[in-house]
């Protein structure tokens, strides 16, 4: 199989895209209305913590994935069989996002278009990206970032300078207590998008360069909660808490309060780019952890893989709900408790337990040999 | 005397020394040694058919009898003539040719200096009558005596007719290989420039000369451009673009992998960046390898002026090559699906205009974009005498008679024209080519799919590019992979003393170009303390 690597500024990118994905497409928080960018902001500390509890997962074995590492833990059928869990997982969380960005252009963009083109040509995106290999994905991210920058920059002084900005929208702060912000936060706001990242361990092992990986995924967690935070903190003082708790998309109706001397109007377009670009790499990063699972199952390269798993993301993006208010209870209420808590938590809590045993036991047992000799 | 003056003429004529690979040969050919001169020429006739342009003469030189062998095509007669002919059959001073050992003081007394050779097969003698040579054989000896006398008959140097510049020298490459090295050698004087030499075309023995910075290029990098080069096993080479074709990492792509041009100034600017030139027999257009995407976006220009002037139009080179790519996929994808996007008043202009167009405007679009390329294509084509015709057809009966006549509309006419003007900024025409196809792509796509579409295009040819390579080489660095120090030389052009750097993508044997100096200064002024 192809040895590929991708560079550190290329992981800050993926995870600064990742995060960003879905989480500013469909705002994320709401639960704590007016003070969601104080959820996103503990959310954004717990993340720093979630980052750390995988890379510690994945560093005790370097150059090994997760389902390296579960083979070293439980042998091969075990392991086979956590790992078509996690495959199933990754698939549906991608189907997921697909559905997110399908509903986003479907009802903002592309009204008469089926959501189905959406799904099927995003898709195939993907999967070209993907067959190409990590790599390419990793570039191209490297090469967007900028103008995410870019755009998020410009919409904010848009904003600003049309007019439409109200401080006084975050007020009164804490007005219901710290109840409503623990509610967002835990699981919601934990598992989604923080939790997701588990998905990184399938790329944190071929980082060059490994020796510097903690700090910049540190930090590519932190850039993007602090963009996530400042997104939310933009849509609550444009919007107000009422429109924004009604908008399914709320970051998109902010950009159409935009309006300069009559000619600068309905810039949706670049927000539905800055969204783009997000559910791109996210989608990419979770077919390719189902890839890998793939991959380590079948023992065939991952890219033979990459289109049919496409195609069957596309057909479950639109069968997984019946419409986007089903999509959106079920990501709420079914998915954080069922799903995310133990794929992101629980399974790799009892990972790490095995795997440090097994280390410790390993070092005992070479440490007799080395006392023989 | 006379012998000495045809020395000195000669040795102005001399060839570069380069060093000759020996061209793969099966079957070493017959020795002159088991052949008699009668024999021998039968053989050549055989060998040469009854073409008219091979010369066999008797001479009686030295004292003995020999044959003279030369394709009057290949050999310049008149030196051939006027200056060797008279210095050979002059009077012989006692000199007795009966060993090869007199053979050779021959040479060296007579031909010391002009490139001679002694050669002992059949097929060598071949070879050497078809680079023009001339041969000179001695009856009962062994080896034949073989000197270079191709006619220099070609065209001089003049400006390059496709990379032009305001500022810079203004000599091109032409079409003689021997020519274009000196050009070459006469920018860098330094015993490091190598110059090998390959033989490729079954049929057609083209020279191919790879040349390279010894202690600044890879090794590795050259060593795989012999190799693609060795490998090549067609019946023809005529131009740099087969070489180029046969020796890219991928042909399934528009974009070019290797870098050509016509400027002796680039070229020996990117040799001592560490890349390798590859000069073709027949042809201006050399190449360079590895080329990267931004290769194609700087122009030797950009270092010659002012470096604020030279980003400048840097990042209009760039804009232009985004213009070109897309204006037109935006035009139908907001027309076809996004008005909103437009202020109202221009969307009222753009509708008032297009009400009398029956066409919707996708079709509008492609029928003006295949209109515009027929008529550049024309442009090239057509002989020199037509060019006002179909310069006053184009622009005047297409243009506006086609918009008066309400077919298309006028702001049609001006996305045409932009994305044409556009499309001509790029200083290398094969990467404009790219741009010229892949937007025909976004334009139907934006007719499906809207501005989402254009993404979804932008995108997919994003990531075609970043999984390109040129001799390993990853194509969009050194923008992805990133490399913070290149980005001196990429969207901007950091003053020349900054640039100390060679590009680190080249994993060049010495990366640094020049000692750390800082920015030139004035003298302090009175009473100022030097620093």
């Amino acid at each position: 199989m192809l040895k590929e690597n991708i560079s550190l500024s290329q992981l800050l990118t993926l995870l600064i895209n990742f995060l960003l994905g879905s989480a500013i497409v469909v705002g994320v928080g709401g639960d704590a209305k007016k003070d969601a960018w104080i959820a996103i902001a503990i959310a954004v500390l717990i993340g720093l913590g979630v980052m750390l509890f995988y890379y510690f997962i994945i560093s005790r074995m370097p150059g090994k994935n997760l389902f390296e590492i579960m083979e070293f833990c439980f042998k091969r059928p075990i392991a086979i069989m956590l790992s078509i869990l996690y495959i199933i997982y990754f698939l549906y969380l991608a189907c997921r996002v697909v559905r997110d960005f399908g509903e986003l252009i479907a009802s903002a963009i592309l009204p008469s278009t089926p959501i189905e083109i959406i799904s099927l040509t995003i898709c195939m995106l993907m999967a070209y990206i993907l067959y190409l290999g990590l790599e390419v994905l990793g570039r191209t991210s490297e090469i967007f970032t900028p103008y995410l920058f870019g755009f998020l920059f410009l919409l904010t002084i848009l904003l600003f300078a049309s007019g439409n900005v109200n401080l006084y929208e975050l007020q009164p702060v804490l007005g219901d207590g710290f109840q409503p912000v623990f509610k967002a936060l835990f699981p919601t706001l934990i598992v989604f998008p923080f939790g997701e990242l588990i998905a990184f361990t399938l790329i944190l092992p071929v980082v060059t360069n490994f020796k510097y990986c903690m700090r910049v995924s540190l930090l590519g967690v932190g850039i993007a909660g602090i963009l996530l935070l400042f997104a939310m903190f933009l849509m609550i003082v444009t919007l107000g808490v009422d429109v924004l708790l009604r908008s399914n998309f709320p970051m998109l109706s902010s950009a159409r309060e935009v309006s300069i001397g009559n000619f600068i109007e309905r810039i949706d377009a670049l927000v539905v780019f800055i969204m783009m670009l997000g559910i791109l790499i996210k989608g990419s990063v979770f077919m390719f952890a189902a890839l890998k699972g793939l991959e380590y199952t079948f023992r065939l390269p991952y890219r033979y893989f990459s289109l049919p798993v496409a195609m069957i993301v596309t057909v479950f993006s639109i069968l997984i709900s019946v419409n986007f208010g089903d999509h959106w209870q079920e990501g709420l209420e079914l998915v954080p408790y069922y799903l995310h808590l133990p794929m992101q938590f629980g399974f790799p809590s009892l990972l790490l337990f095995v795997l440090i045993l097994k280390l410790r036991k390993k070092k005992s047992k070479s440490s007799t040999k080395e006392m023989k000799f | 005397m006379s012998i000495l003056k045809s020395l000195l003429k000669m040795r102005k004529k001399k060839e570069l020394p380069i060093q000759i690979e020996e061209p793969p040969d099966a079957d070493a050919g017959a020795d002159l040694k088991t052949l008699s001169l009668e024999q021998l020429k039968e053989k050549i006739k055989d060998e040469f058919g009854s073409t008219i342009d091979l010369s066999m003469d008797d001479l009686k030189t030295e004292g003995k009898d020999a044959l003279l062998v030369y394709l009057t095509s290949m050999v310049d007669t008149k030196q051939l003539k006027e200056t060797f002919l008279q210095s050979l059959s002059g009077k012989h001073d006692g000199l007795k040719l009966t060993t090869e050992d007199d053979l050779k003081s021959l040479c060296k007394e007579k031909f010391g200096g002009a490139g001679y050779q002694l050669i002992e097969t059949f097929n060598d003698i071949i070879t050497a009558l078809l680079f023009g040579n001339i041969i000179i054989v001695f009856k009962d000896l062994e080896k034949a005596l073989s000197l270079s006398m191709a006619s220099s008959e070609d065209r001089s140097i003049t400006e390059p007719s496709t990379q032009t510049v305001i500022r810079g020298p203004k000599d091109g490459f032409v079409e003689s290989i021997s020519t274009n090295v000196s050009l070459l050698r006469r920018r860098i004087k330094n015993r490091n420039l190598r110059f090998e030499k390959f033989i490729i075309g079954s049929e057609t023995n083209t020279s191919v000369y790879i040349g390279y910075m010894e202690g600044i290029s890879n090794k590795k990098i050259v060593e795989e451009v012999r190799k693609r080069l060795r490998k090549i096993k067609v019946h023809a080479i005529f131009e740099s673009g087969n070489i180029e074709e046969l020796i890219a990492d991928k042909t399934a792509t528009p974009f070019p992998l290797a870098l050509n041009t016509e400027r002796p100034d680039t070229v020996a600017a990117n040799l001592l960046d560490g890349k390798i030139v590859i000069l073709v027999d027949g042809t201006p257009f050399v190449l360079l390898v590895p080329a990267v995407l931004v290769d194609f976006f700087s122009i030797a220009e950009d270092y010659y002026q002012n470096f604020m002037m030279g980003s400048f139009l840097r990042i209009i080179r760039y804009l232009a090559f985004m213009i070109a790519l897309i204006t037109p996929s935006l035009y139908v994808g907001i027309l076809t699906f996004h008005h909103e996007l437009l202020p109202t008043p221009l969307l009222l202009g753009i509708i008032a205009q297009r009400e009398g167009v029956p066409f919707p405007a996708v079709i509008e679009v492609l029928i003006m974009e295949v209109t515009f390329e027929i008529l550049r294509e024309a442009g090239v084509r057509m002989p020199r005498a037509v060019g006002q015709t179909v310069s006053i057809v184009g622009a005047l009966v297409i243009g506006q008679a086609a918009a008066e006549a309400g077919i298309i509309s006028n702001i049609m006419v001006i996305i045409v024209a932009i994305t044409a003007i556009a499309n001509f900024v790029s200083p290398t025409y094969s990467f404009a080519a790219a741009a010229r196809l892949l937007r025909f792509m976004l334009i139907i796509v934006s007719a499906i799919l809207g501005l989402y579409g254009v993404l979804l295009v932008l995108v997919f040819i994003v990531a075609h590019l970043s999984s390109l390579r040129s001799f390993g080489v990853a194509y969009l660095s050194p923008v992805a992979p990133f490399i913070i120090e290149q980005q001196k030389d990429v969207f901007f052009r950091f003053p020349f003393w900054s640039m100390r750097q060679r590009p680190a993508y080249l994993k060049t044997q010495n990366p640094e170009k020049m000692p750390k100096t800082g920015s030139p200064s004035p003298p302090p002024m009175k009473g100022e303390r030097a620093n």
